[in-house]
């Protein structure tokens, strides 16, 4: 203790018991010095007020971190599953405040610890490993049962003898002055290795995630688990040895109904009106219950042959004419569904109706180009036996559903709704051939008007120069005979 | 190593452990004003029922509420006693006697059952199973009615209310004989012989708590059910409990008794449980109702929706808010649990919020049961729950006045009220 | 300096008024820091080692088995239609519950002021971090592909586009799980560093005195630090016991909160967690009878810490036993026809063995603790304790999978059969906690001397105290 070149940070004496202890805290609090400070092994109750320490401020920061956990819980959880991605789960709604305690409680605990934890080390100063206390050996045992009192040198009333006659007088046996800590401050090399070596190896998750994250790469990945990676699972049309038809592409399972096609409505199904028919033809509703409902494959055959071949025997009223028709759409129309069957038209009818439904449409066409001997020319729809008076709505929709004459049933093909969409753009077709101004709403007629005296000023115009054409084709042809006839007239 | 001594204990007969004249002043005006504020209260209860058709039950529900809120606070005390036996606590033997005042009370309330027990004779008076078509009015099977028949049955719920009171009465004169004889003799045998039976004693009391929560709480609808009920219950009168106890305690020392005892560190412990048991209230309620709310199914969220709608809608808001989350911050910080007149003030506060938890409970079953929403029953409906429940506490106030008159307020011989007096928190 | 306690051993009677002591013979606060040093300075020994040896045996059995189900499949379990949550999910349940007591013990005994918690707190706490350690691994394989569990967490993916499902009991999990694991981890270091400083101040060795110096952050035993030591460290305790409770009643949550009959009860929560206390206790007890008396520490780990312990279990056993009977009460109450068919299922169905496995270890074996004699003889707390870690297992797989594994649809119903994997997965769980248990007890200090020692200068100040009156 005699090298006085090292700084003399202060002076302290140990004690044996915690009484002794205690009462020279008071002692030196009384003299008057503040800049004191005990260490002892375990907290000793009442020492706070013995050395007048004041109360901590650490409540406070984990009252902080607290709020901020329960703060950014909610926010968290409102944002990710109330705003920014949105599904309903088990019926709740997206905001579901009672399904959001149990994480807001958690952050806010895990926050408030945080708070309490991390704050305490920092309002202690800690870790903090070189310690002028430190230096001396015997202070070692500030950890196992000895106590030590402490009076800093920077203390307003410090004087190294009166300070050690102070401890002398409170009974302490070992007083000695704290000196600098001048051992090396030198990292030992080792435990930075190892500490950089620990740092480096941290970094590499969090590296290789940064990789994956934004490289593109073309090349196939790793494979870890290749029956995974490469499932087994067979493509649509690929043959497989697993069934008996060697078919990997299952049909549906009788009975299914694909979603959005279940129908619940008999007159719906068939366009019959069912209940009329159930009283003039009792066998035939039933057969069309077991055909429709019960996924009567023969009942269904029967039904579909009675409506397309009837129309053969001409002379006696035939199943066609007899059988009760739904009149009207039996499902809601609307813009919306006008407009589904114009489109749908459009695919499946206009190659053989022609876009207007006058029955001459590109097959047709072609058709009568090559004078096919088996062709039997489509409807015209705009003929008063198909106008919905003598055509009802539900025949119509049979008529697509299962064909006529040589035209097939486009069951297949065409949607339940999608068919009856077509019957109802059929309708709007027939009624624009015999449309008069007068339905076209006022508001719009102008327009109308003004589109039709376009189309009819573009019709003459091309009617005035076909008419021109033909003028000057005659007349090239006339002058044409005149030189042969005066070329062959020499020559007579 | 504290900086302070602790007081000496006094002689047995100091008049720091009489009940202050002032307070004894107040019996028979407490006593008799109670009596007809409840008659009041029930009389105009019964008119509001039989004015309003569409509130069957209200006279008797008013009374109920008022009863089950009184009767979970006195509970709570007689747990406080056994359960700091158990423990062999000895911070809180400087105010015990309070909850064992408390506790004593489960004697006058076994007579205030009476109504209750009547009830059962006039079909539909208070539950909505005694109306003997409940079952075929609402669309339940036979079989399930038999089978509810044989729990849900005049007779049989009659006997069980009698056997809850004769196991409470018989733990309450168990635990206050042995208290009140050490007050005089000193012996320590009477704490070992309280501690040892405190264990079977919780037990008992934990079965009988939670048939008569499901008894006189969750049969008033009469097809719910809900296995948290009877903690649920228990959690609102134990914190009552102890607010109960501060409030007593508060009031002794202002009117001059037990000035040295009681110290702050012993309000600041008061305070600690308070604060915990608000939250444990929380805890049990959150669950319950996050559970039932969760899973959605119709026979359990009916209970919950009938206090989602209407008047009921707000009152369930209002208990988030009032009987949890404002005494929760309020009581969080160290100096106001250790400040005496703050925590009476939080104590008196939540004994209020206990009376909206319980009218919360019981209320909204006195509407009749074809899906129409509850209501307070107009001007009259409120002014008749708060006349019962006033008349109902001043009369269980005034008789704990009478005994405490006869008694000493601190067990002033038991052996660990040196322990007590000398409590400090860490 | 020393104290005369005129006692034997035996400090499991107390005299009303009067406070047993809770550390025995003539101990010195140096008697305290010699004989919990001991333990960690002498070199290890034989039984040490052999148990050391067959914990690390079985923790590569149990990493073997990760990996051949991650390279497999969850198909090695045996899990199937409908017992989608076999023996994984028990498992989670029943380390997540042992997890519970270290925690109770810090933070719920010190609010309420049991002193006797300071010499056990210690190894409590740790236990509970190597339970939550063992907890924790079920749930991530039970995902299947483990190596994308990262997926629960809340972060913004590029790949994925999605956010975590919050209104989800599981993901609730997640976080309590973690929370807790993260806050016991905290609670019990920081309890540690006063004691790290004192191995640090003995070691004779040099990079032992770094490593523990290191760890030690540099504590002084400043009064100004133990200060403020002691209030982060009151703080944490009120944090935790919250915590605790939330823990195993969000784990209630997962069952709780689904429509499975027998699972949907609203006293779940509050059930689970009184079973999660009973079980860690259990398992402190199983594993702290036989470790004091190897480690010479029956003065600091007296008969009077065992005696509570044992009533803690007993009162816990009691609540668990109410709300058994609380379930059959309202489930023919309720008159809910699948309700009562999932609990007349439960005793009396396929799996009748389990119930009557799972009623008799946890109601009816700690029963025997009314009997002072039982709780005092340190053979019979341990039997009646590992009793009680088997029901509580059981009491896991009955909820598990007797509710599973009848189905709202009866062609589904299926009876549970575990597997060579479940079995080595379940023992070699056990080799992971021991092996971790082992390790703290050789390298940390398995009691809390700081806190011993301050209840010895209590105990020791009560005497005079009572002397001077």
């Amino acid at each position: 203790m005699s090298e006085t070149k090292k700084t003399v940070h202060g002076i302290m004496a140990e004690f044996t018991s915690v009484d002794s202890l205690l009462s020279a805290c008071r002692r030196i609090r009384d003299a008057g010095y503040t800049k004191t400070d005990a260490f002892t092994p375990f907290p000793v109750h009442g020492i706070d007020k013995a050395l007048g320490i004041k109360p901590t401020k650490l409540p406070w920061i984990a009252l902080v971190g607290g709020v901020s956990g329960t703060l950014i819980a909610l926010t968290m959880q409102i944002w990710m599953n109330g705003i920014d991605y949105k599904y309903i789960i088990s019926g709740k709604p997206y905001i579901s405040l009672p399904a959001f305690m149990p994480v807001a409680f958690e952050l806010t605990i895990l926050l408030a610890s945080f708070g309490a934890f991390f704050g305490m080390w920092a309002l202690n100063g800690l870790p903090r490993f070189s310690n002028p206390m430190f230096t001396d050996p015997r202070f070692d045992r500030a950890t196992d049962d000895r106590f030590f009192l402490y009076i800093d040198a920077r203390d307003a009333r410090y004087d190294s003898e009166g300070v050690r006659k102070l401890f002398a007088d409170t009974g302490s046996e070992y007083i000695n002055e704290v000196i600098e800590d001048d051992t090396p401050t030198k990292i030992p090399k080792p435990i930075f290795m190892v500490w950089g070596t620990m740092v480096a190896a941290s970094v590499i998750p969090l590296l290789v995630v940064l990789t994956m994250r934004v490289t593109n790469s073309s090349q196939p990945r790793f494979h870890v688990f290749p029956d995974m990676d490469f499932s087994p699972a067979k493509d649509a049309q690929m043959s497989t040895s697993l069934f008996v038809d060697n078919r990997s592409m299952r049909p549906d399972v009788p009975g299914t109904v694909a979603r959005g096609q279940m129908e619940e409505s008999l007159d719906v199904l068939t366009g019959i009106d069912s209940e009329k028919l159930a009283q003039i033809d009792a066998p035939r509703a039933d057969r069309l219950v077991r055909a429709y409902f019960f996924d009567d494959e023969v009942a269904k055959a029967e039904e579909v042959a009675e409506v397309t071949e009837a129309e053969g025997e001409a002379a006696a009223p035939s199943v066609m004419d007899t059988t009760p028709w739904v009149k009207e759409i039996p499902i809601k129309v609307d813009a919306a569904l006008i407009e589904k069957g114009q489109q749908q038209f459009g695919i499946y009818c206009s190659v053989c109706h022609g876009l207007n439904g006058r029955g001459n449409g590109l097959v047709n066409q072609r058709a009568q180009s090559i004078n096919s001997p088996t062709w039997v020319p489509p409807s015209n729809m705009h003929q008063d036996s198909l106008y919905s008076d003598k055509y009802p709505d539900g025949k119509l929709y049979s008529t697509i559903t299962n064909g006529i004459r040589k035209m097939p049933g486009y069951a297949g093909q065409i949607k339940l709704r999608d068919r009856w969409a077509i019957v109802a753009y059929v309708r709007a077709l027939q009624k624009s051939q015999n449309a008069s101004i007068d339905l076209v709403p006022p508001s719009q007629k102008a327009a109308v008007e003004k589109a039709v005296a376009d189309a009819k000023a573009e019709l003459e115009r091309q009617a005035a120069e076909a008419e021109k054409a033909e003028a000057e084709r005659k007349a090239k042809e006339e002058k044409e005979k005149a030189e042969a006839a005066a070329k062959d007239a020499p020559a007579e | 190593m504290s900086e302070h001594a602790a007081p000496d204990i006094k002689p047995a007969d100091h008049p720091a452990f009489q009940l202050p004249a002032s307070l004894s002043a107040l019996q028979t005006p407490l006593l008799f004003g109670g009596i007809v504020a409840l008659l009041g209260g029930l009389l105009i209860g019964m008119f509001v029922s039989y004015m309003q058709p569409d509130m069957p039950r209200f006279g008797m529900s008013a009374y109920l509420t008022a009863f089950l809120y009184v009767l979970t606070v006195v509970l709570g005390g007689l747990f406080f006693v056994m359960i700091q036996h158990l423990v062999r606590a000895g911070w809180s033997v400087v105010v015990r006697r309070i909850a064992e005042f408390l506790m004593l009370m489960v004697i006058p309330l076994a007579i205030l059952f009476v109504p209750i027990i009547l009830s059962l004779f006039f079909p539909n008076s208070l539950f909505a199973w005694t109306d003997p078509d409940f079952y075929t009015e609402h669309g339940i099977s036979q079989s399930v009615a038999d089978q509810k028949g044989y729990f849900l049955w005049e007779p049989f719920f009659a006997i069980r209310a009698v056997f809850y009171f004769f196991v409470w009465a018989i733990l309450a004169m168990f635990f206050w004989r042995g208290s009140t004889e050490q007050d005089e003799t000193g012996e320590v045998a009477a704490t070992e012989r309280m501690q040892a039976w405190a264990g079977p004693g919780i037990i008992a009391f934990a079965l009988t708590l939670s048939f008569a929560a499901f008894d006189w709480g969750m049969s008033l609808a009469p097809m719910w059910f809900s296995t948290m009920f009877g903690v649920y219950m228990f959690a609102g009168g134990i914190l009552g409990a102890h607010c109960a106890i501060t409030l007593g305690t508060y009031l002794l020392q202002r009117n001059g008794a037990m000035k040295d005892e009681v110290t702050p560190e012993h309000y600041h412990d008061l305070g600690k449980y308070i604060f915990g048991f608000t939250f444990f209230w929380t805890y049990i309620a959150f669950s319950q109702y996050m559970l039932i709310w969760y899973g959605n199914i119709p026979e359990e969220t009916e209970w919950f929706f009938y206090r989602q709608e209407g008047a009921f809608g707000t009152l369930s808001l209002a208990l988030i808010f009032f009987h949890w989350l404002i005494p929760f911050l309020g009581t969080m910080p160290r100096h106001i649990r250790r400040n005496p007149h703050v925590m009476a003030f939080w104590a008196a506060y939540i004994l209020v919020m206990h009376f909206v938890d319980i009218y919360w409970i019981v209320m909204p079953e006195a509407r009749l049961l074809d899906g129409s929403m509850a209501t307070f029953g107009g001007i009259f409906g409120v002014l008749a729950s708060l006349l019962c429940v006033a008349g109902m506490s001043s009369l269980i106030v005034g008789l704990i006045l009478k005994l405490a008159g006869d008694n000493r307020l601190v067990p002033v011989r038991d052996p660990r009220l040196g322990e007590s007096l000398a409590f400090e928190n860490i | 300096m020393s104290l005369a306690i005129p006692n034997g051993l035996d400090n499991s009677s107390e005299r009303p008024g009067e406070r047993a002591p809770l550390v025995l013979g003539e101990t010195t606060y140096h008697d305290i820091t010699e004989s919990v040093c001991k333990v960690a300075e002498r070199p290890p020994g034989w039984g040490w080692g052999m148990g050391f040896l067959t914990s690390i045996a079985l923790l590569h059995v149990l990493g073997g088995l990760i990996l051949y189900l991650i390279y497999t499949g969850v198909g090695v379990w045996g899990n199937r239609s409908p017992i989608f949550w076999g023996w994984p999910i028990v498992n989670f349940v029943f380390w997540v519950g042992i997890g519970h007591a270290g925690t109770l013990i810090s933070a719920i005994l010190f609010l309420f002021r049991q002193e006797w918690r300071t010499s056990i707190n210690r190894a409590a706490e740790a236990m509970t971090i190597f339970a939550v350690a063992c907890a924790g691994t079920f749930p991530g394989i039970h995902v299947g592909r483990a190596w994308l569990a990262f997926w629960l967490a809340p972060y913004p993916s590029l790949n994925l586009w999605m956010w975590p499902q919050f209104r989800s009991p599981l993901l609730w999990d997640v976080f309590a799980v973690s929370t807790y694991g993260t806050v016991s981890l905290l609670f019990w270091y920081m309890g540690m560093v006063p004691d790290l400083a004192t191995f640090r101040d003995r070691s004779k060795n040099k990079w032992r005195r770094m490593a523990y110096g290191i760890l030690a952050l540099g504590w002084s035993g400043s009064s100004r630090h133990w200060m403020r030591y002691e209030k982060a460290y009151a703080l944490l305790a009120a944090f935790a016991a919250p915590l605790v409770l939330s823990v195993h009643t969000i784990v209630s949550f997962d069952f709780a909160v689904s429509q499975v009959p027998g699972w949907h009860t609203t006293i779940f929560p509050p059930y689970f967690v009184a079973g999660a206390i009973f079980s860690g206790f259990a398992m402190v007890l199983t594993l702290m009878v036989p470790a004091r008396s190897m480690l010479d520490l029956e003065k600091l780990i007296t008969i009077r810490h065992l005696d509570n312990m044992c009533k803690i279990i007993l009162a816990t056993g009691c609540i668990v036993g109410l709300a058994y009977g609380t379930e059959f009460f309202i489930a023919w109450y309720g008159q809910v026809p699948a309700e009562q068919f999932a609990f007349i299922n439960r005793a009396a169905g396929p799996y009748w063995w389990a119930y009557l496995t799972m009623v008799s270890c946890n109601v009816i074996s700690p029963q025997l603790f009314w009997f002072k004699k039982c709780r005092t003889t340190p053979w019979m707390i341990v039997v009646i304790s590992i009793f009680v870690n088997i029901g509580m297992w059981f009491e896991r797989f009955v909820i598990v999978v007797t509710s599973l594994s009848r189905d709202y649809l009866p062609s589904a119903w299926a009876y549970f059969t575990p597997t060579w994997v479940d079995w080595g997965m379940l023992i070699g769980s056990f080799g992971l906690f021991f092996t971790l248990f082992l390790l703290f007890c050789k390298l940390l200090p398995v009691i809390n001397m700081a806190e011993t020692k301050a209840t010895l200068a209590k105990q020791e100040h009560m005497a005079h105290g009572a002397g001077g009156h």
